[in-house]
Protein backbone atom coordinates (compact mmCIF):
# COMPACT_ATOMS: atom_id res chain seq x y z
CA UNK A 1 0.00 0.00 0.00
CA UNK A 2 1.06 3.66 -0.95
CA UNK A 3 0.94 6.03 1.13
CA UNK A 4 -1.72 8.95 -0.30
CA UNK A 5 -3.50 11.22 3.05
CA UNK A 6 -6.14 12.52 0.29
CA UNK A 7 -8.74 14.61 1.46
CA UNK A 8 -12.24 12.50 1.18
CA UNK A 9 -16.23 13.09 0.64
CA UNK A 10 -17.32 10.45 2.69
CA UNK A 11 -21.19 9.28 3.80
CA UNK A 12 -20.80 7.52 7.14
CA UNK A 13 -23.09 6.14 9.79
CA UNK A 14 -22.60 7.55 13.22
CA UNK A 15 -24.20 4.48 15.22
CA UNK A 16 -24.36 3.91 18.74
CA UNK A 17 -21.28 2.82 19.10
CA UNK A 18 -17.96 5.22 19.68
CA UNK A 19 -16.62 4.98 16.35
CA UNK A 20 -18.94 6.42 13.01
CA UNK A 21 -18.70 3.72 9.98
CA UNK A 22 -17.58 4.95 6.84
CA UNK A 23 -19.96 3.78 4.41
CA UNK A 24 -18.87 5.04 1.00
CA UNK A 25 -16.65 7.45 0.06
CA UNK A 26 -16.15 9.94 -3.56
CA UNK A 27 -12.33 11.15 -4.09
CA UNK A 28 -11.04 13.09 -7.61
CA UNK A 29 -8.92 10.64 -9.53
CA UNK A 30 -5.85 11.43 -11.85
CA UNK A 31 -8.34 12.24 -14.93
CA UNK A 32 -10.46 14.93 -12.43
CA UNK A 33 -13.21 12.89 -12.57
CA UNK A 34 -15.18 12.10 -9.73
CA UNK A 35 -15.24 8.94 -8.16
CA UNK A 36 -17.39 6.94 -5.53
CA UNK A 37 -16.21 3.82 -4.00
CA UNK A 38 -18.76 1.88 -1.79
CA UNK A 39 -16.98 0.96 1.55
CA UNK A 40 -17.60 -3.29 1.68
CA UNK A 41 -15.95 -4.27 4.43
CA UNK A 42 -14.14 -3.04 7.65
CA UNK A 43 -11.29 -5.47 8.65
CA UNK A 44 -9.88 -3.31 12.04
CA UNK A 45 -10.26 -0.44 13.24
CA UNK A 46 -7.78 1.43 15.86
CA UNK A 47 -7.56 4.86 17.58
CA UNK A 48 -4.58 6.58 17.57
CA UNK A 49 -3.21 9.44 19.15
CA UNK A 50 0.17 10.27 17.82
CA UNK A 51 1.02 13.65 19.50
CA UNK A 52 -1.81 14.39 20.82
CA UNK A 53 -3.63 14.31 17.99
CA UNK A 54 -6.49 11.98 17.92
CA UNK A 55 -7.64 9.78 14.60
CA UNK A 56 -9.89 6.49 14.36
CA UNK A 57 -7.71 4.62 11.25
CA UNK A 58 -9.88 2.02 9.11
CA UNK A 59 -8.56 -0.80 7.09
CA UNK A 60 -10.48 -1.67 4.76
CA UNK A 61 -11.76 -3.94 1.60
CA UNK A 62 -13.72 -3.05 -1.68
CA UNK A 63 -14.54 -4.04 -4.91
CA UNK A 64 -12.76 -1.26 -7.28
CA UNK A 65 -12.88 -1.51 -10.69
CA UNK A 66 -13.55 -5.68 -10.65
CA UNK A 67 -10.59 -6.27 -8.54
CA UNK A 68 -10.72 -6.84 -4.79
CA UNK A 69 -8.56 -3.63 -3.48
CA UNK A 70 -7.12 -3.26 0.53
CA UNK A 71 -7.24 0.63 1.62
CA UNK A 72 -7.21 2.47 4.80
CA UNK A 73 -9.33 5.59 5.87
CA UNK A 74 -8.46 8.44 8.56
CA UNK A 75 -11.04 10.34 10.27
CA UNK A 76 -9.76 13.23 12.16
CA UNK A 77 -11.53 13.69 15.03
CA UNK A 78 -10.69 17.41 16.01
CA UNK A 79 -11.54 18.46 12.32
CA UNK A 80 -14.06 15.81 11.65
CA UNK A 81 -12.59 15.38 7.99
CA UNK A 82 -12.03 12.09 6.47
CA UNK A 83 -9.13 11.25 4.62
CA UNK A 84 -7.83 8.01 2.58
CA UNK A 85 -4.33 7.21 4.29
CA UNK A 86 -3.49 4.29 2.38
CA UNK A 87 -3.99 2.55 -1.06
CA UNK B 1 7.01 6.60 54.46
CA UNK B 2 9.14 5.30 51.88
CA UNK B 3 12.06 7.10 50.79
CA UNK B 4 11.27 9.80 47.93
CA UNK B 5 11.13 8.63 44.31
CA UNK B 6 10.92 11.45 41.74
CA UNK B 7 11.30 11.03 37.72
CA UNK B 8 11.77 13.91 35.36
CA UNK B 9 10.13 13.72 31.97
CA UNK B 10 11.83 15.50 29.20
CA UNK B 11 10.37 15.36 25.79
CA UNK B 12 13.24 15.06 22.88
CA UNK B 13 13.70 18.07 20.75
CA UNK B 14 9.79 18.75 21.76
CA UNK B 15 8.54 21.09 19.23
CA UNK B 16 10.73 19.13 16.33
CA UNK B 17 9.79 15.86 17.85
CA UNK B 18 5.58 17.19 17.93
CA UNK B 19 5.97 18.39 14.69
CA UNK B 20 7.49 15.25 12.89
CA UNK B 21 4.82 12.73 14.65
CA UNK B 22 2.06 14.78 13.58
CA UNK B 23 3.17 14.71 9.92
CA UNK B 24 3.89 11.36 9.72
CA UNK B 25 0.20 10.72 10.81
CA UNK B 26 -0.56 13.17 8.11
CA UNK B 27 0.96 10.92 5.61
CA UNK B 28 4.46 12.60 5.36
CA UNK B 29 7.05 10.21 3.89
CA UNK B 30 9.99 12.16 5.40
CA UNK B 31 10.56 11.74 9.62
CA UNK B 32 11.70 15.35 10.02
CA UNK B 33 13.85 13.74 13.22
CA UNK B 34 16.10 11.83 10.43
CA UNK B 35 17.40 15.06 8.39
CA UNK B 36 18.64 18.09 9.07
CA UNK B 37 15.39 20.17 10.23
CA UNK B 38 14.37 22.78 12.65
CA UNK B 39 10.97 24.71 13.29
CA UNK B 40 10.80 28.25 13.76
CA UNK B 41 10.00 31.00 11.84
CA UNK B 42 8.79 32.30 8.66
CA UNK B 43 10.86 30.32 5.57
CA UNK B 44 8.98 33.09 2.96
CA UNK B 45 10.11 36.27 4.55
CA UNK B 46 13.79 34.45 5.88
CA UNK B 47 12.87 35.77 9.52
CA UNK B 48 12.73 34.20 12.82
CA UNK B 49 14.45 31.98 14.86
CA UNK B 50 15.25 28.92 15.52
CA UNK B 51 13.33 27.27 18.38
CA UNK B 52 14.25 23.93 17.97
CA UNK B 53 16.21 21.35 15.66
CA UNK B 54 16.50 17.84 14.74
CA UNK B 55 19.17 15.75 16.01
CA UNK B 56 20.95 15.56 12.24
CA UNK B 57 20.89 19.79 12.28
CA UNK B 58 23.35 19.44 15.57
CA UNK B 59 25.49 17.74 13.44
CA UNK B 60 25.94 21.34 11.42
CA UNK B 61 26.30 23.15 14.57
CA UNK B 62 23.08 24.43 14.25
CA UNK B 63 22.05 26.17 17.46
CA UNK B 64 18.44 27.30 19.20
CA UNK B 65 17.95 31.02 18.99
CA UNK B 66 19.53 31.82 15.91
CA UNK B 67 18.65 33.32 13.34
CA UNK B 68 16.85 31.20 10.64
CA UNK B 69 18.98 33.12 7.72
CA UNK B 70 22.65 31.97 9.42
CA UNK B 71 21.05 28.43 10.33
CA UNK B 72 20.65 28.16 6.64
CA UNK B 73 24.00 29.51 5.97
CA UNK B 74 25.29 26.52 7.60
CA UNK B 75 23.36 23.87 6.24
CA UNK B 76 21.45 25.48 2.80
CA UNK B 77 19.25 22.42 2.26
CA UNK B 78 18.09 22.37 5.71
CA UNK B 79 14.18 21.70 5.88
CA UNK B 80 12.52 24.55 8.27
CA UNK B 81 8.78 23.89 8.94
CA UNK B 82 7.06 26.56 11.08
CA UNK B 83 5.65 26.36 14.25
CA UNK B 84 2.26 25.18 15.46
CA UNK B 85 1.23 25.96 19.30
CA UNK B 86 -1.95 24.65 19.51
CA UNK B 87 -0.64 21.38 18.40
CA UNK B 88 2.16 20.93 20.81
CA UNK B 89 -0.07 22.17 23.65
CA UNK B 90 -2.38 18.99 22.43
CA UNK B 91 0.78 16.68 22.38
CA UNK B 92 1.86 17.82 26.02
CA UNK B 93 -2.05 17.87 27.29
CA UNK B 94 -1.99 14.08 25.97
CA UNK B 95 1.92 13.42 27.38
CA UNK B 96 0.22 14.77 31.30
CA UNK B 97 -2.73 12.62 30.36
CA UNK B 98 -0.55 9.32 29.96
CA UNK B 99 1.38 10.55 33.41
CA UNK B 100 -1.36 10.60 35.10
CA UNK B 101 -2.17 6.88 35.00
CA UNK B 102 1.18 6.45 36.86
CA UNK B 103 0.75 8.83 39.90
CA UNK B 104 -1.50 11.68 40.97
CA UNK B 105 1.11 13.87 42.11
CA UNK B 106 2.70 15.45 38.82
CA UNK B 107 4.48 19.01 38.18
CA UNK B 108 4.07 20.32 34.60
CA UNK B 109 7.26 22.26 34.91
CA UNK B 110 7.03 23.26 31.53
CA UNK B 111 5.29 22.72 27.79
CA UNK B 112 7.50 20.04 27.44
CA UNK B 113 9.00 18.90 30.97
CA UNK B 114 7.06 17.28 34.14
CA UNK B 115 8.30 15.75 37.37
CA UNK B 116 6.29 12.95 38.44
CA UNK B 117 5.78 11.68 41.89
CA UNK B 118 6.23 8.29 42.33
CA UNK B 119 7.17 7.67 45.87
CA UNK B 120 4.46 5.56 46.84
CA UNK B 121 4.23 3.77 43.80
CA UNK B 122 4.43 -0.08 44.09
CA UNK B 123 6.70 -1.35 41.24
CA UNK B 124 10.28 -0.94 40.72
CA UNK B 125 11.46 2.60 39.23
CA UNK B 126 13.83 0.39 36.55
CA UNK B 127 10.24 -1.14 35.41
CA UNK B 128 7.97 1.94 35.76
CA UNK B 129 10.25 4.46 34.40
CA UNK B 130 10.54 2.19 30.60
CA UNK B 131 6.91 1.56 31.04
CA UNK B 132 6.56 5.15 30.78
CA UNK B 133 8.63 6.34 27.96
CA UNK B 134 7.46 3.08 25.87
CA UNK B 135 3.90 4.02 26.32
CA UNK B 136 4.51 7.75 24.77
CA UNK B 137 6.68 6.17 22.30
CA UNK B 138 4.01 4.05 21.07
CA UNK B 139 0.59 5.97 21.98
CA UNK B 140 1.88 9.73 20.99
CA UNK B 141 4.57 8.69 18.76
CA UNK B 142 7.26 10.68 19.95
CA UNK B 143 10.23 9.70 22.43
CA UNK B 144 11.60 10.94 25.78
CA UNK B 145 14.23 10.72 28.58
CA UNK B 146 13.72 10.52 31.76
CA UNK B 147 15.55 11.68 34.70
CA UNK B 148 14.87 9.33 38.22
CA UNK B 149 16.56 10.05 41.44
CA UNK B 150 15.47 11.11 44.79
CA UNK B 151 14.76 14.56 44.49
CA UNK B 152 13.61 17.15 41.43
CA UNK B 153 17.14 18.61 40.62
CA UNK B 154 18.77 15.27 40.54
CA UNK B 155 15.65 14.00 38.21
CA UNK B 156 16.36 16.91 35.69
CA UNK B 157 19.96 16.92 35.68
CA UNK B 158 19.67 13.20 35.37
CA UNK B 159 17.31 13.40 32.19
CA UNK B 160 19.61 15.84 30.52
CA UNK B 161 22.71 12.85 30.53
CA UNK B 162 22.55 11.38 26.80
CA UNK B 163 19.45 11.56 24.54
CA UNK B 164 17.08 10.46 22.95
CA UNK B 165 14.76 7.98 24.41
CA UNK B 166 16.85 6.98 27.89
CA UNK B 167 16.60 6.37 31.22
CA UNK B 168 18.72 7.54 33.45
CA UNK B 169 19.67 6.92 37.06
CA UNK B 170 21.26 10.13 39.22
CA UNK B 171 20.66 8.36 42.87
CA UNK B 172 22.84 10.65 45.57
CA UNK B 173 25.57 7.48 45.69
CA UNK B 174 26.20 7.98 41.86
CA UNK B 175 26.80 11.68 42.28
CA UNK B 176 30.31 11.42 42.42
CA UNK B 177 30.22 9.61 39.22
CA UNK B 178 27.94 10.96 37.20
CA UNK B 179 27.43 14.47 38.09
CA UNK B 180 30.65 15.20 39.42
CA UNK B 181 32.76 15.10 36.37
CA UNK B 182 30.99 17.43 33.68
CA UNK B 183 31.18 21.15 33.29
CA UNK B 184 30.01 23.58 36.23
CA UNK B 185 28.13 25.64 33.41
CA UNK B 186 25.84 22.17 32.85
CA UNK B 187 24.40 22.85 36.39
CA UNK B 188 21.13 23.72 37.10
CA UNK B 189 20.78 27.32 37.60
CA UNK B 190 24.54 28.03 36.54
CA UNK B 191 24.34 30.83 33.46
CA UNK B 192 26.75 32.03 31.60
CA UNK B 193 27.72 35.18 33.65
CA UNK B 194 27.84 32.74 36.88
CA UNK B 195 29.88 30.35 34.61
CA UNK B 196 32.70 33.37 33.90
CA UNK B 197 32.69 33.90 37.62
CA UNK B 198 33.26 30.46 38.33
CA UNK B 199 36.12 29.72 36.26
CA UNK B 200 38.27 32.72 37.23
CA UNK B 201 38.35 30.89 40.69
CA UNK B 202 39.41 27.69 39.35
CA UNK B 203 36.28 25.74 39.78
CA UNK B 204 35.62 23.93 35.99
CA UNK B 205 33.74 21.13 37.25
CA UNK B 206 30.56 20.58 39.06
CA UNK B 207 32.77 18.32 41.85
CA UNK B 208 35.08 21.38 42.34
CA UNK B 209 32.07 23.33 43.10
CA UNK B 210 30.51 20.86 45.15
CA UNK B 211 34.32 20.42 47.16
CA UNK B 212 34.06 24.08 48.19
CA UNK B 213 33.35 24.97 51.53
CA UNK B 214 29.87 26.03 52.22
CA UNK B 215 31.03 29.44 54.18
CA UNK B 216 33.16 30.53 51.70
CA UNK B 217 30.88 30.25 48.68
CA UNK B 218 28.47 32.28 51.00
CA UNK B 219 31.13 34.80 51.78
CA UNK B 220 31.85 35.24 48.06
CA UNK B 221 28.11 34.63 45.81
CA UNK B 222 26.12 34.99 49.02
CA UNK B 223 22.58 33.21 48.74
CA UNK B 224 22.71 31.95 45.09
CA UNK B 225 25.89 30.99 45.43
CA UNK B 226 25.09 28.73 48.72
CA UNK B 227 21.92 27.54 46.44
CA UNK B 228 24.28 26.13 43.82
CA UNK B 229 26.45 24.61 46.37
CA UNK B 230 23.45 23.24 47.49
CA UNK B 231 22.47 21.92 44.16
CA UNK B 232 26.32 20.74 43.12
CA UNK B 233 26.24 18.24 46.20
CA UNK B 234 22.41 17.13 45.04
CA UNK B 235 20.31 18.97 47.93
CA UNK B 236 17.12 20.07 46.88
CA UNK B 237 14.01 19.63 48.74
CA UNK B 238 10.98 21.40 46.90
CA UNK B 239 8.14 19.08 46.49
CA UNK B 240 6.25 18.20 43.20
CA UNK B 241 3.83 20.90 42.78
CA UNK B 242 0.43 19.50 42.15
CA UNK B 243 -0.65 23.24 41.59
CA UNK B 244 0.89 25.53 39.72
CA UNK B 245 2.57 28.91 41.86
CA UNK B 246 0.66 31.92 42.63
CA UNK B 247 0.39 34.08 39.12
CA UNK B 248 2.00 37.51 40.42
CA UNK B 249 2.35 39.84 37.28
CA UNK B 250 0.14 39.36 33.67
CA UNK B 251 2.16 41.03 30.36
CA UNK B 252 2.32 41.13 27.11
CA UNK B 253 4.70 42.46 24.43
CA UNK B 254 5.31 43.02 20.88
CA UNK B 255 8.36 43.81 18.50
CA UNK B 256 6.55 45.78 16.04
CA UNK B 257 7.85 44.96 12.28
CA UNK B 258 7.95 48.95 11.48
CA UNK B 259 9.69 51.46 13.52
CA UNK B 260 6.82 53.70 15.01
CA UNK B 261 7.19 57.23 15.05
CA UNK B 262 3.75 58.60 15.92
CA UNK B 263 1.39 58.99 19.00
CA UNK B 264 -1.68 57.57 17.42
CA UNK B 265 -0.05 54.88 16.12
CA UNK B 266 1.37 53.98 19.48
CA UNK B 267 -1.11 54.80 21.49
CA UNK B 268 -3.11 52.10 18.80
CA UNK B 269 -1.24 49.37 20.33
CA UNK B 270 -0.77 50.25 23.83
CA UNK B 271 -4.65 49.80 23.36
CA UNK B 272 -4.19 46.66 21.37
CA UNK B 273 -1.80 45.02 24.12
CA UNK B 274 -4.48 46.82 27.06
CA UNK B 275 -7.07 44.50 25.43
CA UNK B 276 -4.78 41.07 25.60
CA UNK B 277 -3.42 41.64 29.34
CA UNK B 278 -6.55 42.77 31.30
CA UNK B 279 -8.57 39.83 29.13
CA UNK B 280 -6.40 37.52 30.75
CA UNK B 281 -6.40 39.22 33.80
CA UNK B 282 -10.01 39.19 33.63
CA UNK B 283 -9.76 35.52 33.22
CA UNK B 284 -7.69 34.75 36.00
CA UNK B 285 -10.38 36.73 38.27
CA UNK B 286 -7.82 38.89 39.67
CA UNK B 287 -7.42 43.11 39.57
CA UNK B 288 -4.15 44.84 39.58
CA UNK B 289 -2.86 47.61 41.61
CA UNK B 290 0.20 48.69 39.32
CA UNK B 291 0.54 49.54 35.45
CA UNK B 292 4.14 49.52 33.92
CA UNK B 293 4.82 50.48 30.77
CA UNK B 294 8.06 49.38 29.10
CA UNK B 295 9.70 50.66 26.01
CA UNK B 296 12.37 50.00 23.43
CA UNK B 297 13.81 52.73 20.67
CA UNK B 298 15.16 52.03 17.67
CA UNK B 299 18.47 52.14 19.53
CA UNK B 300 17.52 49.24 21.57
CA UNK B 301 18.16 51.44 24.58
CA UNK B 302 14.82 50.84 26.54
CA UNK B 303 12.77 52.58 29.53
CA UNK B 304 10.24 52.02 31.75
CA UNK B 305 7.91 54.25 34.07
CA UNK B 306 5.04 52.61 36.33
CA UNK B 307 1.99 53.69 38.49
CA UNK B 308 0.20 52.87 41.52
CA UNK B 309 -3.22 53.09 41.34
CA UNK B 310 -5.51 53.79 43.67
CA UNK B 311 -8.54 51.41 42.57
CA UNK B 312 -7.16 47.82 41.57
CA UNK B 313 -8.66 47.33 38.03
CA UNK B 314 -9.45 44.76 35.49
CA UNK B 315 -11.11 46.95 33.09
CA UNK B 316 -9.59 47.79 29.64
CA UNK B 317 -10.43 50.89 29.14
CA UNK B 318 -8.95 51.76 32.48
CA UNK B 319 -5.79 49.87 31.90
CA UNK B 320 -5.39 51.89 28.41
CA UNK B 321 -5.81 55.01 29.51
CA UNK B 322 -3.42 54.51 32.45
CA UNK B 323 -0.99 52.78 29.73
CA UNK B 324 -1.82 56.24 27.46
CA UNK B 325 -0.91 58.27 30.23
CA UNK B 326 2.35 56.67 31.18
CA UNK B 327 3.49 56.33 27.56
CA UNK B 328 2.66 60.55 26.98
CA UNK B 329 4.63 61.34 30.41
CA UNK B 330 7.99 59.56 29.31
CA UNK B 331 8.12 59.22 25.35
CA UNK B 332 10.61 61.78 23.74
CA UNK B 333 9.16 61.39 20.25
CA UNK B 334 12.18 58.88 18.40
CA UNK B 335 11.07 55.93 16.21
CA UNK B 336 9.88 52.76 18.82
CA UNK B 337 10.44 48.52 18.19
CA UNK B 338 9.02 47.55 21.16
CA UNK B 339 6.09 47.73 23.41
CA UNK B 340 5.33 45.91 26.61
CA UNK B 341 2.89 46.25 29.26
CA UNK B 342 2.32 44.52 32.29
CA UNK B 343 -0.11 44.07 35.63
CA UNK B 344 1.49 43.16 38.47
CA UNK B 345 0.32 43.55 42.85
CA UNK B 346 -2.58 41.09 41.70
CA UNK B 347 -5.70 40.74 44.11
CA UNK B 348 -8.79 38.59 43.75
CA UNK B 349 -11.97 40.36 41.86
CA UNK B 350 -14.38 39.17 44.39
CA UNK B 351 -13.81 41.62 47.03
CA UNK B 352 -11.43 44.53 47.35
CA UNK B 353 -11.67 47.57 49.33
CA UNK B 354 -13.68 50.81 47.38
CA UNK B 355 -12.76 53.90 47.12
CA UNK B 356 -15.16 56.99 48.15
CA UNK B 357 -14.58 59.14 44.94
CA UNK B 358 -14.25 56.01 42.46
CA UNK B 359 -15.91 56.53 39.30
CA UNK B 360 -19.15 54.05 38.86
CA UNK B 361 -17.79 51.38 36.66
CA UNK B 362 -20.39 48.51 36.46
CA UNK B 363 -21.25 48.96 33.19
CA UNK B 364 -17.92 48.94 31.65
CA UNK B 365 -17.55 45.54 34.17
CA UNK B 366 -20.41 44.03 32.20
CA UNK B 367 -19.12 45.52 28.62
CA UNK B 368 -16.04 43.57 29.63
CA UNK B 369 -17.04 40.58 30.02
CA UNK B 370 -19.29 40.05 27.62
CA UNK B 371 -17.15 40.90 24.75
CA UNK B 372 -14.83 38.30 26.68
CA UNK B 373 -17.48 36.11 26.43
CA UNK B 374 -18.03 36.89 22.54
CA UNK B 375 -14.20 36.41 21.99
CA UNK B 376 -14.04 32.99 24.18
CA UNK B 377 -17.57 31.87 21.66
CA UNK B 378 -16.31 32.85 18.17
CA UNK B 379 -12.80 33.93 18.24
CA UNK B 380 -10.56 36.78 19.18
CA UNK B 381 -11.23 38.50 16.12
CA UNK B 382 -14.71 38.36 16.51
CA UNK B 383 -15.73 41.60 17.73
CA UNK B 384 -12.60 44.50 18.00
CA UNK B 385 -12.49 48.44 18.20
CA UNK B 386 -13.11 50.45 14.59
CA UNK B 387 -9.52 51.83 14.98
CA UNK B 388 -7.90 48.81 13.85
CA UNK B 389 -10.18 48.85 10.68
CA UNK B 390 -7.63 49.12 7.98
CA UNK B 391 -4.96 49.95 10.62
CA UNK B 392 -2.39 47.17 10.11
CA UNK B 393 -1.98 47.23 13.42
CA UNK B 394 -3.71 43.97 15.19
CA UNK B 395 -6.76 44.75 17.26
CA UNK B 396 -4.81 42.25 20.18
CA UNK B 397 -1.31 42.00 20.50
CA UNK B 398 0.83 39.61 22.66
CA UNK B 399 1.35 36.17 22.99
CA UNK B 400 2.04 33.48 20.75
CA UNK B 401 -1.17 31.52 21.77
CA UNK B 402 -4.02 33.17 21.80
CA UNK B 403 -6.86 30.71 22.79
CA UNK B 404 -4.80 29.39 25.84
CA UNK B 405 -2.39 29.76 28.38
CA UNK B 406 0.22 27.34 28.97
CA UNK B 407 2.75 26.50 31.48
CA UNK B 408 6.02 28.86 31.26
CA UNK B 409 9.52 27.51 32.78
CA UNK B 410 10.36 29.05 35.95
CA UNK B 411 14.15 29.11 37.36
CA UNK B 412 12.31 27.73 40.49
CA UNK B 413 12.14 24.13 40.15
Amino acid sequence: MKVLMKPIEMIAWFSKDKYPIPLRYRIVDENMENKVIKVDKILFKEEEKIAGNRMILYRCESIIENTQRIFELKYEISTCKWFLFKI
Amino acid sequence: MSSPLIFHIDVNSAYLSWEAAYRLQHGEEIDLRDVPSIVGGNREKRHGIVLAKSIPAKDYNILTGETIHSALQKCPHLRVVPPNYERYIDASDAMIHILREFSPNIQRYSIDEAFLDYSYGDKHWIDISYEIKERIKADLGFTVNIGVSSNKLLAKMASDFKKPDMVHSLFPYELQDKMWPLPVSELFMVGPKTTVKLHSRGIFTIGDLAALSKDYIYSWLKKPGLLIWEYANGIDSSNVRNNPLPIKSVGNSTTTSFDVDNQREAHMILLALSEKVSMRIRAINQCAYVVSLNIKNYNFFSYSRQVKLNNPTDSTNFVYRTAKRLFDEMWQEEPLRRFSLSLSELISNDYYQLNFFEEDDSKEKLLDNAIDNIRKSFGHKSVFRSCFLYSGIDPLIGGVIMEEEYPMMSSQI
